[in-house]
């Protein structure tokens, strides 16, 4: 190493961004976006297509594509074509934030669905919030509308909705030792605080609280323990893959307890991945699964069933409720552009997303308000059971 | 509130059944550098790809698992030796530090390449044999457990076989011993260097195929396995192979207990289970880097 | 010492190319426009800053670590959890910057005593073992989920929220970086270092106390991963575990190896174009979406072949392309840095 070393250092950095600024500057940056009504309508979207939540971010992308090709053949919200702009978050807080920065500075989008976990949505508030974007989530966590953020809306339940059926329905069956267990991400600390917080309401005990990690693949030391402290039923909060390893871990330790799970498990590769040890799992979702419980021949059963059966022929599988929550998403961020009718700002596009009444989601039926994000009730949310390798409505 | 009997005795089978698969890693890491003084960064890989070539094989081209096991192992062994072949063979005159830079390119080599060509999923294997857990002392042992343990047996006695019966095995020695001196010896040390790659290789994907009904296997879990086999050969003793097996188990054991007693009595504490093997690695390293079997020689600067 | 003589022809050179480098670095802000542009540029100078570091640890003891991202972890989340108390920016910042030369010290003491690959083994435990922190103590780190809400730089109640301010603030720190990193080399230190490399048992002959200098190099990285790491923790406003991997510490590896051993101007430029490699599609016009994200997609593997195709077909890196053809122009300069690996024995 010479003297001169650092020096040439400096200066070969320069050269080389000069370099490739003198590059970008022919290719012109951001030119200024018309604003005649015919420019395309654009919206980002940031999923976990690769990662640990990739089992939620892939149906979500399906959904997505698929109804925005439906928009544009059907002509786009008033005659302005729709783009959505898909980023790839692969389950990392880091990458959501920076997929949200491209989007909004390069991109310029209007409003950004996303994302698909909750850790990553609540990293994405730094930058929706210094662009004024709107932000609709498709995380289940309760801080991402009780943090409360006048940009960011959220279609998922939050345990709020799901944590008190479950467990009454777990009182219901006459079990009182909880074992829990949960993933170590924003969605399962949520839940599980859910869980410890109302236990004592419907008069149970939690006597073991244990914990994994996403990419953990043998949860044998967290069951031994619920096991050794006798639990009577075995509560696990979790939605990524690794969730299918704890019916197998129980059937390898010989664990003879029912086994509830949050919404994160209803999902056929939940199923699939225990490899035949999940019969007889319980689960509370949405109705999705299961569409006569929409009510047949409302305005809800027939969006629903209208989504299952293209999903279905593009897909070859029926669509879960992530691809419905993504569905609700889109369509709730299209329906408030339709609305607006012409040119709008961010700003605009968030006060006409809050202003939905009465959305028929496949979620649920959405009403914002000045103080509520979320907009859905226990109403719709119903129980299943793992039958014959399937997801079926319990009764 | 402590563990009971039963609890207690499923944490020991817990750890001898890691035990034995971080024995076969480790002794991949210490044959390899016996006979070249490189650290093999890459050995985490061949145990991923013994794995992922055992799903391969049995779902796309629907090989029986009795044979998926043996064609996944001697395909990696032979990856194993294309990498010494084209990656270490020639620059092999270095100073170790050039080539523990190549073998750690060639890791991530390997855990992209099998990202691209199987996917990003975790991808699951049926148990080697029908049947439940059996009940011993009121813990549960998989039957894939006593797979695992077979097959370890079969592997160190095979190994031991060779080292100590066959002139392969005594050239081996011999080269571990003291390379110079085995060359001038008329001893082919590169094909034994050869042999070296391939046989880590082998018992690296022989260790992720018999694990993987029980873990599922994914193309990055190569980094994790092989921090624990090497921490579990520097505990035997870098050098020597049942040295290797026997760190192997030593460390299985020791972490199964640690999380045992810890998740015991500290709610919630098992995430921290990765990190024991880690500061096992550490301790040994800073505190006695020979290993426990091992006297002191020239490891130290 | 030194005797006060006319300066030469080098260093007439030297102190025109380092005032270049300042104008010019003061001068892309007005000349680029494109925040995002802009950002990525930002971004080099941070992973410039460890780099620097890292390339003094690497070229002058032959030290190889592959845990430095954590020592950046160390100095993002000190500073972050000050930052987010309530305390100024510099101070935080510094703290943070002491916690990761604190670490570095507490490994170096123990491990400066091992070999070669004991020592690799040894930075990569330690790195594994902050990621566990990182990743689970929520009380400091937030766990996997990690910090939001980072406050931007703020230096004398003026707060840093532009993107050309962000940009000078970094490359003001990545200049004084490489700058006191060029003088450690060039002063008594760096000769003393270089002894060192030459050959551990012939320096300690000469009364170099190689374990303790050793251990300062591996601080004074330490700290500088440290502070690119803060730098970083309130550009960017959120901090996750994620950037403090394995893969993140072979990547700033891959860029030290790529430059070469023991040259800054090799390690910078391996820095600008793996830094940018993510985001050719921005720097480079012709680059469509989809290529780029098909590069993204590929970036693991093409970090894996050039760490083995840098250390097989040009050990000497991207510095030792540079300096042939600079000698071929005729600019002279020292020989070349024999590089790492070949026999130090004459």
């Amino acid at each position: 190493m010479t003297r001169r070393d650092p020096f040439c250092a400096m200066f070969l950095v320069v050269a080389l961004l000069g370099g490739a600024l003198t590059g970008c500057a022919s290719s012109g940056d951001t030119g200024d976006k018309g604003a005649t009504s015919k420019e395309p309508i654009k919206i980002g979207a940031v999923l976990s297509l690769t990662g640990a939540q990739a089992g939620l971010g892939t149906p979500e992308q399906n959904a997505i594509k698929m109804e925005v090709q439906r928009i544009n053949d059907a002509g786009g919200i008033n005659r302005r074509p729709l783009e959505v702009l898909i980023e790839d978050d692969a389950t990392n807080v880091d990458q959501a934030v920076a997929a949200t920065t491209k989007l909004i500075e390069r991109e310029s989008v209007v409003a950004v669905i996303g994302s698909s976990g909750t850790g990553q949505s609540m990293a994405m508030r730094g930058d929706i919030d210094k662009a004024g974007v709107p932000q609709v989530a498709l995380a289940s966590g309760t801080d991402i509308t009780a943090n409360f953020d006048k940009l960011v809306f959220q279609t998922p339940w939050t345990p709020k909705l799901i944590a008190p059926l479950t467990l009454e329905y777990i009182k219901s069956q006459g079990l009182t030792k909880v074992g829990l267990i949960s993933e170590d991400t924003g969605f399962g600390k949520d839940g599980r605080k859910w869980v410890q917080d109302l236990a004592g309401d419907y008069g149970l005990t939690i006597v073991a609280d244990e914990v994994f990690k996403v990419s953990d693949t043998d949860m044998t030391p967290q069951l031994t323990v619920l096991k050794g402290k006798g639990a009577q039923v075995v509560l696990l909060w979790s939605s990524v893959a690794a969730s299918a390893i704890v019916p197998k871990n129980m059937a390898q330790l010989n664990m003879d307890v029912p086994l509830v799970g949050c919404h994160g498990i209803a999902r056929q590769e939940f199923i699939d991945g225990a490899a035949g040890t999940a019969e007889g799992v319980t689960t509370f979702a949405g109705k999705v699964l299961a569409p006569e419980t929409y009510g047949v021949g409302t305005d809800q059963y027939k969006a629903a069933t209208d989504f299952v059966d293209r999903y279905t022929k593009t897909y070859g599988k029926a669509p879960d409720h992530f691809a419905g929550h993504a569905y609700d998403a889109l369509y709730l961020i299209v329906d408030a552009a339709k609305r607006l009718n012409g040119d709008f700002t961010p700003a605009q596009l968030r006060d006409a997303i809050e202003q939905t009444k009465g959305f028929p989601g496949i979620g649920g039926v959405f009403t914002f308000s000045g103080s509520d994000h979320n907009g859905m009730t226990a109403n719709d949310i119903v129980r299943y059971r793992v039958d014959g390798g399937k997801w079926v409505l319990a009764k | 509130m402590p563990l009971d009997a039963a609890g207690l005795l499923q944490f020991v089978i817990a750890g001898l059944k890691n035990g034995a698969i971080y024995a076969l890693v480790a002794l991949g890491f210490t044959i390899v550098y016996a006979a070249t003084n490189v650290i093999n960064f890459a050995q985490g890989e061949f145990y991923m790809l013994g794995g992922m070539l055992g799903v391969f094989y049995f779902k796309a081209l629907g090989l029986p698992l009795a044979l998926v096991v043996p064609a996944s192992v001697l395909t990696t062994a032979c990856i194993g030796v294309l990498v010494e072949i084209l990656f270490i063979r020639p620059r092999k005159d270095a100073e170790p530090m050039p080539l523990i830079i190549i073998t750690v390119g060639v890791s991530m080599l390997l855990a992209s390449l099998s990202r691209h060509v199987f996917g990003s999923d975790e991808l699951p294997l049926p148990f080697f044999s029908e049947g439940g857990s059996f009940s011993v002392g009121g813990a549960a042992i998989e039957r894939q457990t006593l797979w695992i343990w077979g097959l370890t047996l079969v592997a160190v006695v095979a190994l031991t076989f060779l080292y100590g019966r066959t002139r392969l095995g005594l050239a081996m020695r011999a080269t571990m011993a003291n390379r110079e001196a085995a060359r001038l010896m008329g001893i082919d040390t590169a094909w034994i260097v050869m042999l070296s790659f391939g046989m880590a290789a082998l018992l690296g994907a022989l260790a992720g195929v018999a694990v993987t009904p029980l873990t599922q296997t994914r193309f990055d879990i190569g980094t994790g396995i092989a921090i624990k086999g090497f921490a579990a050969a520097v505990l035997g003793g870098l050098g020597s192979p049942l040295a290797a097996v026997a760190g192997g188990l030593v460390l299985g054991l020791v972490e199964s207990l640690s999380i045992a007693l810890l998740s015991s009595s500290v709610q919630g504490s098992s995430i921290y289970k990765d990190a024991i093997a880690i500061a096992v690695l550490l301790l040994v390293l800073f505190l006695r880097p020979q290993g426990l079997f091992r006297r002191a020689s020239r490891e130290k600067a | 010492m030194t005797v006060r003589r006319r300066p030469d022809r080098n260093e007439v050179l030297s102190i025109a190319l380092v005032a270049a480098g300042l104008i010019a670095v003061v001068l892309i802000p007005f000349v680029v426009t494109d925040r995002y542009l802009l950002r990525i540029f930002t971004l080099v100078g941070i992973n410039l800053i460890l780099v620097t570091g890292l390339c003094l640890l690497f070229g002058y003891t032959g030290q190889v670590s592959l845990g430095h991202a954590a020592f950046a972890g160390l100095g993002a989340y000190g500073s972050a959890y000050l930052l987010l108390a309530g305390w100024p920016w510099l101070v935080a910042v510094a703290c943070g910057v002491a916690l990761a030369s604190v670490g570095g010290l507490l490994l170096a003491m123990p491990s400066l005593r091992l070999k070669g690959h004991y020592l690799a083994m040894a930075t990569l435990g330690f790195g594994e073992i902050m990621f566990v922190f990182f990743d689970n103590a929520e009380w400091f780190t937030g766990g996997s989920d990690g910090l939001q809400g980072i406050p931007p730089a703020s230096l004398g109640g003026l707060t840093v929220t532009t993107p050309e301010g962000n940009f000078w603030l970094v490359w003001a720190f990545a200049s004084a970086a490489l700058l006191l990193v060029g003088n450690v080399v060039r002063l008594r230190p760096g000769r003393a270092l270089r002894a060192i490399h030459g050959s551990e048992m012939g320096a300690s002959a000469c009364g170099i106390d190689t374990v303790r200098l050793k251990i300062q190099v591996f601080v004074i990285s330490a700290g500088l991963a440290g502070l690119a790491g803060a730098l970083s923790a309130s550009y960017i406003g959120s901090l996750s575990p994620s950037s403090f991997t394995l893969h993140r510490s072979v990547v700033y590896l891959t860029m030290v190896a790529l430059g070469g051993p023991g040259s800054l101007a090799g390690s910078a430029v391996a820095t600008v174009l793996l830094t940018l490699l993510p985001f050719a599609d921005a720097v480079i016009p012709g680059i469509t979406t989809s290529a780029a994200a098909t590069l993204q997609d590929w970036e693991p593997d093409i970090y894996g072949l050039v760490l083995i195709l840098v250390m097989l077909l040009m050990p000497r890196g991207i510095s030792g392309v540079l300096s042939s053809a600079a000698r071929r122009i005729g600019l002279g300069g020292s020989a070349p840095e024999r590089p790492v690996g070949e026999a130090s024995t004459p």
